[in-house]
C-alpha cells in the first residue's frame, strides 16, 4: 500500500536528476535480484516515503513562515507571535517519534530476518576470502575459483567471509547489502538469488592503493547450468589440444616460470598467493573484474600488472613476444 | 589575590570535614579492601565473586570521591562534571565488553 | 546600515591595535587568539577545497589518470582530515567560540587565557605535522578514519601514517584543552544575573559541545596510542594473527567519531539559533526545549557510534540497539528545525546574507537529516554505507548544515570582529552560487550511491552508468569552488575598503552588540547586569521583546542606556606569554627530528616542550585565573575556576581509563599462550593498594594542615604522601621487572601488551602526581604554602585521589577478577 506512491516518488526523483542513463545501471541497488536485496529495497522505499512526508511538511512550513506569515523589516509590524507553544512543541516531538516507531519496527524485523544464526536447510555454503585486491571463492569439496562466483538460482546461499590481509567489504548491490570482510573474524551473508543473470560487485571498504580495482562478478545460473559449470570446474584442466602447439609451448613456459610460485593449476603447480588458474579460460574477466578476458588483455596484464592495478603483488613478467603469445594461448586454453 | 583566596580558603575550611572524618573513612577503606581480598581467596564465594567485588569497589570509589575529594561538600556542579563522564565511562566499558563477547563466537581460525 | 546610535562611544583603542608582531605571537587575549584561529582556518579551507577540486577532476571521466591512485588516496584522506580538524572545528570553536564566549556571557576573557593560546599553537603544530609528509613519507593516505589494520606498519610502511597519528594526537590535546577552557569559562564566568536559562543559545551549544569534547576525545587518544605502539614498539593491538581485532579501532574511533559530528553540528545549531532571531526580530521560539534538545542530542550521540559499523557484523541485537538509538536522535533534531521555522513565523524579516545562509541551512540540513534516518535503518544502511550515498549524506550535514552556518556566521559577526562590513551584494551572489554548486555537486551523489558507486575509488569503469552524473558533479563542484573565491574576495575587499561597522549593525539581541566594533581589549568597561534572555535587547527596548519590534517599526528611538564616563584603568588583562608558541615549536622540532631520524633533535624538541610546560606553571604566581577583575571576584560559595578546570580534566580521564580497561578485559580473553592473568600476584598488589589508599589519607591530612596553617604537619603529611606514592611506584617497577624476567615482554601477547599499557599509564599518572606534590613540597619548604594557598594543595589532592580511585577500579577488575572471562 505504501510502496506504490513511494516508488513513484523515487522514479520522479530519478527523472528530476535529469539523467539520460538507462534505468538500471549494472550495480544498482534499486533492482533487487535476491530475497535479501528485495527486503532491503522495500524497507528503503518505506523509509523514503516517510522521509518525503516529513520533507514536505518542513518545506510547506518553511514557505509559509518565510513568504506568507511574516513581514519584511520596515513594513507594518506583524501581529505579535508567541515565543513558545506547548501543544505545538509536544506535537512536533511526538509526531516524529511516531514516524520513527513506524520505521523502527520493520527495521528490526528485517535485521533479524536477514541475519539467520544458522545456514538455512540445503544451503550452498561458500567460503569467500578477500585479498588485496582480489576475491577467492571456495566451494564445498575444495573447488577454488577467483573473482567470478557462480551460484544456483533459488537455492539458499551462505557466504562465509574471511580476509587474508586487511578489512574489505563484499558488495554485490543487486544481490543484497554489503558485509565487511574482517581479518580474524568470519562474517556471514545469506540470501536466495531470484533472477538469473550476471551481477557485478566491488570491494566497498577502502583497502589501500588499488581499492578501486577490486571488482568481481556473480553469475546466477539455473540449477542445470550451475551443475554443468560445477562439473566442468571440478574436472582436471584441459591439456592443450594436440594440434595447438602454441598452447603446448605455453604450458612449458608456465611450468618453468615464476608464475608457479603463486598460482595453482591443478596437476601443474601449487602456488596459493595468487588466484587459482585451473579453469582460467572459462572466466569472462581477469585481474579481479578489471579487464575482459581476451588474449590481448591477458598479454597486457602479464607484461605490466602495475599499470593496470597499482600496487598489485604480481611482478611484471618480461617475456619476448612469441613466448608471451604462447603463455597467453595456454592460459586461454584452460577452459 | 591572596586576600580573596584567604577568605575563600577559610570558607572552604569550614565546609570541609575534619581530621576525624578522614581517619574514619580511611578505616572503612582498609576494611573494605581487606574484605575484597578475603572474597578473592574464599573459594565458596566464587559464584558471587563479580557482584560482590563490584559492590565493594564501588563503595571504596564513592567514599574517596565523596569525602577525600569533597564532592559531598562542594558545589553540585563539580559532582555533575565528574559523574556524567563516569556514567559514560561505565556505559562504554559495558557495551564494549558485550559487543566483543558476541564477536568471540565468530572468530576465524588463526593461520 | 546603522540601525540606531551606538551606546558606547568608540574612543577606547580596539583589541586589534598595538603590540606589534610580538603582541600577536605571545597574545593571551581571546579575541586575538580567535583571529589567529580564523586566519589559519581560512588558509586550510583553501587547501582542503583545492584537494576536493582535484578529487572531482579525477572523477570527471571513467579510467581517468589525471592523478595516480596513490595521490588520490592522499587527497581524500587529507581533504577529510583537514576539513574536520583544521577548518570546521577551528572556525566554530577557535574562531567564533573564542571570540564570542566572553562577549556573549559578559566576561573579559576565558578562564585560562594562556591555555587558550597553547590550544591554538598546538593546533598549528598539529597542522604542520599532518603536512610533514610533503617532506618525507608522503601525506597520510588511509582515509580520515584510518581503519586498522590497513594503518599497521606491514600494510603502510611509510611515515605517512605516523604523521597522521602524531598530528591527530596533538590536535586532540589542543581540542581537549579548549573544551576544558570553554566549559570552565561558561560555568563560572557569566555576568551576574545570567542564569543557565538566560544564556544565548550559542553558549548553550558550546557548553554542551565542551562536555562532549571532554568525553569523546579520550577513546580516540587511546586508539591512536595503540596504533602508535603497534607501529613503533611492535605490539599487536590491531593484528588479527595475534588474536587481536581491527574492529577495536573502529569502536574506539567511532566512540569519538560520532560525537565529533555533533561537536561540529551543535555549535552550528547554536549559531543558527542566534542568526534567525536576530533577523526575524523575534525571540527564539521554544528556548527551553531548544536548550534541552541540545543536551539530549549530545547525550544520545554517545550511544549511536555503532551505526557506522552495521556492515562489520556486530550481530542482530547490537544492530537493532544502535538502529533505535540512532533514530531517537532524530527527535530532538526535528525539534530544532521546527523551532527555527516557528521563530521565523510571524517575524519581521530582514533579508541579509547571514539570514540567507541560515535559511539555506535549514533546508539543506533537513535533507541531510532525512538521509540520516535511512542510515539509521541498519538493513538500508548496508546498501548505502561506503557508497556515494553516504558521501552525499554527510556533506548535506557538514556542508549544508555546518558550512552554510559558518558562512552565515561570517556575514553576521564579521563586523563585530573586524569593525568592517562585508559586501551584502557580493554575499548574495556568493550565496546563490554556493546553493547551486553545493546541490549540484552533492545531490546526484545520492543516485550514484544507489547505483552502486563505492566511495574512495580513484577510477571506475565506463560500463557502470556513472559517467554523466560524475561530470555534472564535477562541473557543479567548480561552481562551488568559484563561490568561495567570491567569499575570499569579499573578505579581502572588506579589510581594505570595507565600510566601517557600527557597534550594533543588525539591531542585535546578544551582549556582543553592546560593545564597540571591534571591541576594546577588555570587552566591557563595566560588566553588565543581566535581567533576562536576549540581554542587550532588554537593555535597548525593555523587557518585552515583541514590544521592541513595535517601537522599532514606529520609528521611535529605543531607550538607550546612558553612556557614563568610564574608568578602565583598573582593569587588568592577562599578560602575554611566549611559552605556548615555544612549546608548539618544540613539538614541531621533535617531529622534524623524526624526519631526519636524528634522535638528538627529537630529544631537544621534547625537552623544549617540557621546559615550556614547567615555565608556564611558574610564570605567574597563582596560576589559573589571571583576569584580576574586581567586579568579578569569586564571591563566597562561587566555584573556583581552577577547581572546575581540574574536575573537567578528571572527567575526561575517566573515559580515557575506561577505554584502556575495556581493551584489557576484551583482550585478556582473546590472548594466546602464556602468560595470562594468573601471573598477577595478589599479595604484593594488595600491599601496593593499601599504600596508595593510605597516601590518599595523608593527602587529605596535608590539606587539613594547610588549611589550619600548620606548617610543620603540612610538610610531614605532604612528604608522607610523596613517599607512599614512590613506594607504590617502586612496587610497580618491581612487578614489571619480575614479569619481564618470567618472559612477559611488552609484545609477548595480547594480555601482556594491554596489561602493561593500562597499568603503565596509571603508573605514569602516579609519577606526574609525585612531581606535582614535590613542587608543592618545595613551595612548602620555602614557606610559600600558607593557608591562603590551600586551594593549590586541594587541586593536587583532587588529582591524587583520582589516581587512587582509578587504582581501586584496576585492582578489582584486573587483579581480583583475574579468573573471570571477559568479552
Amino acid at each position: 500500500m505504501k510502496l506504490s506512491p513511494s516508488a513513484a516518488w523515487t522514479v520522479a526523483l530519478l527523472a528530476l536528476a535529469g539523467c539520460s542513463q538507462s534505468p538500471e545501471p549494472p550495480m544498482t541497488t534499486l533492482a533487487p535480484k535476491s530475497d535479501l536485496a528485495d527486503w532491503i529495497y522495500r524497507l528503503f522505499l518505506e523509509v523514503t516515503a516517510w522521509d518525503a512526508l516529513i520533507f514536505a511538511i518542513v518545506i510547506v512550513a518553511f514557505i509559509l513562515a518565510v513568504f506568507v506569515f511574516s513581514t519584511r523589516v520596515g513594513e507594518a509590524a506583524p501581529p505579535a507571535a508567541p515565543s513558545s507553544d506547548l501543544a505545538l512543541e509536544i506535537a512536533w516531538t511526538a509526531g516524529p517519534a511516531l514516524v520513527l516507531l513506524m520505521i523502527s519496527i520493520p527495521t528490526v524485523r528485517t535485521i533479524f530476518r536477514s541475519q539467520p544464526p544458522n545456514p538455512p536447510a540445503n544451503a550452498l555454503e561458500i567460503k569467500v576470502t578477500a585479498h588485496q585486491w582480489w576475491w577467492e571463492f571456495e566451494y564445498p569439496g575444495g573447488l577454488k575459483t577467483a573473482n567470478e562466483l557462480h551460484i544456483p538460482l533459488g537455492r539458499p546461499i551462505r557466504l562465509h567471509l574471511e580476509s587474508a590481509d586487511i578489512i574489505h567489504s563484499f558488495w554485490v548491490p543487486e544481490l543484497g547489502g554489503k558485509r565487511d570482510v574482517v581479518p580474524g573474524q568470519i562474517n556471514e551473508l545469506t540470501f536466495v538469488a531470484t533472477v538469473p543473470g550476471m551481477y557485478p560487485g566491488q570491494c566497498a571498504e577502502f583497502c589501500g592503493l588499488s581499492h578501486a580495482n577490486m571488482r568481481m562478478r556473480v553469475f546466477v545460473d539455473s540449477p542445470d547450468d550451475f551443475a554443468k559449470w560445477n562439473n566442468a570446474q571440478i574436472a582436471a584442466p584441459a591439456a592443450p589440444a594436440a594440434n595447438d602447439q602454441l598452447a603446448a609451448y605455453g604450458a612449458k613456459i608456465f611450468v618453468d616460470s615464476p608464475c608457479t610460485a603463486c598460482h595453482t593449476i591443478d596437476g601443474v603447480s601449487k602456488g596459493y598467493i595468487g588466484p587459482n588458474l585451473t579453469h582460467f579460460g572459462s572466466r569472462t574477466t581477469l585481474a579481479a573484474g578489471l579487464l575482459q578476458n581476451n588474449p590481448m588483455n591477458v598479454a597486457h596484464w602479464i607484461s605490466d600488472p602495475e599499470e593496470i592495478k597499482p600496487g598489485a603483488n604480481m611482478p611484471a613478467l618480461l617475456l619476448p613476444g612469441h613466448k608471451l603469445d604462447a603463455l597467453t594461448a595456454y592460459l586461454e586454453s584452460l577452459k | 589575590m591572596s586576600e580573596q583566596a584567604g577568605t575563600q580558603a577559610a570558607h572552604e575550611q569550614a565546609r570541609h570535614p575534619g581530621t576525624a572524618t578522614y581517619l574514619i573513612i580511611a578505616a572503612f577503606l582498609v576494611v573494605l579492601t581487606a574484605m575484597e581480598i578475603t572474597v578473592f581467596y574464599v573459594h565458596a564465594l566464587r559464584p558471587v565473586l563479580v557482584p560482590l567485588l563490584l559492590i565493594l569497589a564501588a563503595a571504596k570509589f564513592a567514599l574517596v570521591a565523596m569525602f577525600y575529594m569533597h564532592l559531598k561538600y562542594d558545589d553540585w556542579l563539580l559532582s555533575g562534571i565528574f559523574v556524567f563522564p563516569l556514567i559514560i565511562a561505565a556505559v562504554l566499558l559495558t557495551s564494549l565488553v558485550l559487543l566483543f563477547a558476541y564477536l568471540s563466537h565468530h572468530l576465524a581460525p588463526i593461520a | 546600515m546603522a540601525a540606531h546610535p551606538k551606546s558606547i562611544p568608540n574612543t577606547q583603542p580596539s583589541y586589534l591595535e598595538g603590540g606589534g608582531l610580538a603582541g600577536w605571537l605571545a597574545t593571551a587575549d581571546h579575541k586575538r587568539i580567535a583571529v589567529l584561529y580564523g586566519a589559519s582556518a581560512l588558509v586550510f579551507m583553501a587547501v582542503g577545497g583545492m584537494e576536493a577540486m582535484l578529487i572531482r577532476a579525477q572523477l570527471w571521466q571513467p579510467d581517468n589518470n589525471l592523478v595516480s591512485a596513490a595521490t588520490f588516496n592522499m587527497l581524500f584522506t587529507m581533504h577529510g582530515t583537514t576539513m574536520v580538524f583544521l577548518v570546521v572545528m577551528p572556525l566554530l570553536l577557535g574562531f567564533f567560540g573564542n571570540f564570542m564566549i566572553p562577549l556573549q556571557i559578559g566576561a573579559r576573557d576565558v578562564a585560562f587565557p594562556r591555555l587558550n593560546a597553547l590550544s591554538f599553537w598546538l593546533a598549528i603544530a598539529a597542522a604542520i605535522v599532518l603536512h610533514l609528509g610533503w617532506i618525507r613519507g608522503g601525506l597520510p593516505n588511509a582515509g580520515w578514519f584510518g581503519y586498522a589494520n590497513l594503518t599497521e606498519l606491514y600494510y603502510s610502511p611509510d611515515l605517512a601514517i605516523d604523521w597522521w597519528v602524531l598530528g591527530l594526537l596533538i590536535s586532540g590535546t589542543s581540542t581537549v584543552l579548549t573544551g576544558l577552557n570553554f566549559l570552565t569559562t561558561i560555568v563560572t564566568m557569566r555576568a551576574p544575573g545570567m542564569t543557565y536559562l538566560r544564556m544565548p543559545m550559542f553558549i548553550w551549544a558550546l557548553m554542551v559541545t565542551s562536555i562532549l569534547i571532554l568525553i569523546a576525545f579520550p577513546p580516540l587518544t587511546v586508539g591512536l596510542i595503540f596504533l602508535l605502539m603497534d607501529r613503533f614498539f611492535g605490539t599487536h593491538f590491531y593484528v588479527a594473527t595475534a588474536g587481536a581485532t581491527p574492529i577495536l579501532w573502529q569502536h574506539l574511533f567511532w566512540l569519538f567519531g560520532h560525537p565529533e559530528v555533533y561537536i561540529m553540528a551543535l555549535p552550528a545549531f547554536g549559531i543558527i539559533s542566534e542568526i534567525i532571531p536576530a533577523f526575524s526580530r523575534k525571540p527564539l521560539f521554544g528556548y527551553p526545549m531548544m536548550a534541552y534538545s541540545i543536551a539530549l542530542i549530545a547525550f544520545l550521540s554517545y550511544g549511536v557510534w555503532g551505526h557506522h559499523m552495521f556492515a562489520t557484523g556486530m550481530g542482530p541485537v547490537a544492530d537493532s540497539a544502535f538502529a533505535i538509538t540512532s533514530m531517537l536522535i532524530a527527535i530532538p533534531t526535528g525539534v530544532k528545525i521546527f523551532s527555527w521555522i516557528a521563530t521565523i513565523w510571524g517575524g519581521s524579516l530582514r533579508m541579509t546574507v547571514a539570514f540567507y545562509f541560515a535559511l539555506g541551512m535549514i533546508l539543506e540540513f533537513t535533507i541531510g537529516g532525512l538521509s540520516g534516518i535511512m542510515h539509521a535503518s541498519a538493513p538500508v544502511d548496508l546498501q548505502q554505507t561506503d557508497s556515494y550515498f553516504v558521501v552525499a549524506h554527510f556533506h548535506y550535514v557538514l556542508f549544508g548544515g555546518v558550512m552554510f552556518t559558518i558562512l552565515g556566521a561570517f556575514y553576521y559577526w564579521w563586523p563585530k570582529i573586524t569593525g568592517r562590513m562585508l559586501d551584502e551584494r557580493l554575499g548574495k551572489i556568493q550565496f546563490w552560487l554556493t546553493v547551486i554548486g553545493f546541490n549540484g555537486t552533492f545531490f546526484p551523489m545520492h543516485f550514484l550511491g544507489m547505483w552502486g558507486m563505492p566511495r574512495r575509488i580513484y577510477t571506475y569503469g565506463a560500463d557502470m552508468g556513472w559517467t554523466t552524473l560524475n561530470q555534472f558533479e564535477t562541473l557543479s563542484a567548480f561552481v562551488l569552488g568559484f563561490s568561495f573565491l567570491i567569499f575570499y574576495f569579499n573578505i579581502a575587499r572588506s579589510l581594505i575598503w570595507g565600510e566601517r561597522a557600527p557597534a550594533d549593525p543588525w539591531d542585535g539581541r546578544g551582549l556582543e552588540w553592546s560593545v564597540p566594533s571591534p571591541p576594546p581589549v577588555y570587552n566591557f568597561a563595566k560588566i553588565p547586569a543581566i535581567r533576562g534572555r536576549d540581554a542587550w535587547w532588554i537593555i535597548k527596548y525593555g523587557r518585552a521583546g515583541s514590544r521592541g519590534i513595535a517601537a522599532y517599526v514606529s520609528g521611535r528611538p529605543p531607550a538607550m542606556p546612558e553612556a557614563e564616563p568610564l574608568d578602565v584603568s583598573g582593569i587588568h588583562m592577562p599578560a602575554q606569554s611566549y611559552f605556548p608558541i615555544v612549546l608548539a615549536l618544540g613539538i614541531v622540532l621533535a617531529a622534524l627530528g623524526l624526519i631526519i631520524e636524528w634522535y638528538r633533535i627529537i630529544a631537544m624538541g621534547v625537552l623544549v616542550a617540557i621546559v615550556s610546560v614547567i615555565g608556564m606553571g611558574f610564570e605567574y604566581p597563582g596560576y589559573g585565573k589571571e583576569v584580576h577583575d574586581p567586579e568579578h571576584a569569586p564571591s563566597a560559595g562561587e566555584v573556583d575556576v581552577r577547581k572546575v578546570g581540574v574536575w573537567s580534566f578528571i572527567g575526561s580521564e575517566c573515559v580515557f581509563f575506561a577505554s584502556l580497561i575495556s581493551t584489557f578485559i576484551v583482550y585478556k580473553s582473546r590472548s594466546i599462550g602464556a602468560p595470562g592473568p594468573e601471573i598477577l600476584e595478589i599479595p604484593l598488589t594488595s600491599v601496593s593498594t593499601f599504600i596508595l589508599l593510605m597516601s590518599s589519607l595523608l593527602m587529605v591530612l596535608a590539606l587539613a594542615a594547610t588549611q589550619r596553617g600548620d606548617a610543620r604537619w603540612q610538610k610531614i603529611w605532604l612528604g608522607g604522601t610523596i613517599a607512599f606514592g614512590m613506594i607504590f611506584l617502586a612496587g610497580q617497577v618491581y612487578e614489571f621487572t619480575h614479569f619481564y624476567d618470567e618472559g612477559m615482554g611488552l609484545s609477548t601477547n595480547l594480555f601482556s601488551q594491554s596489561f602493561y599499557t593500562m597499568v603503565g599509564f596509571h603508573g605514569a599518572h602516579v609519577a606526574i602526581g609525585v612531581i606535582w606534590l614535590s613542587a608543592l613540597m618545595a613551595a612548602a619548604l620555602m614557606g610559600r604554602l600558607d593557608s591562603s594557598r590551600a586551594l593549590s594543595v586541594e587541586l593536587a589532592g583532587l588529582y591524587w585521589h583520582f589516581v587512587d580511585v582509578v587504582w581501586i577500579v584496576i585492582f578489582t577488575l584486573v587483579y581480583l577478577m583475574q579468573t573471570v572471562k571477559g568479552g
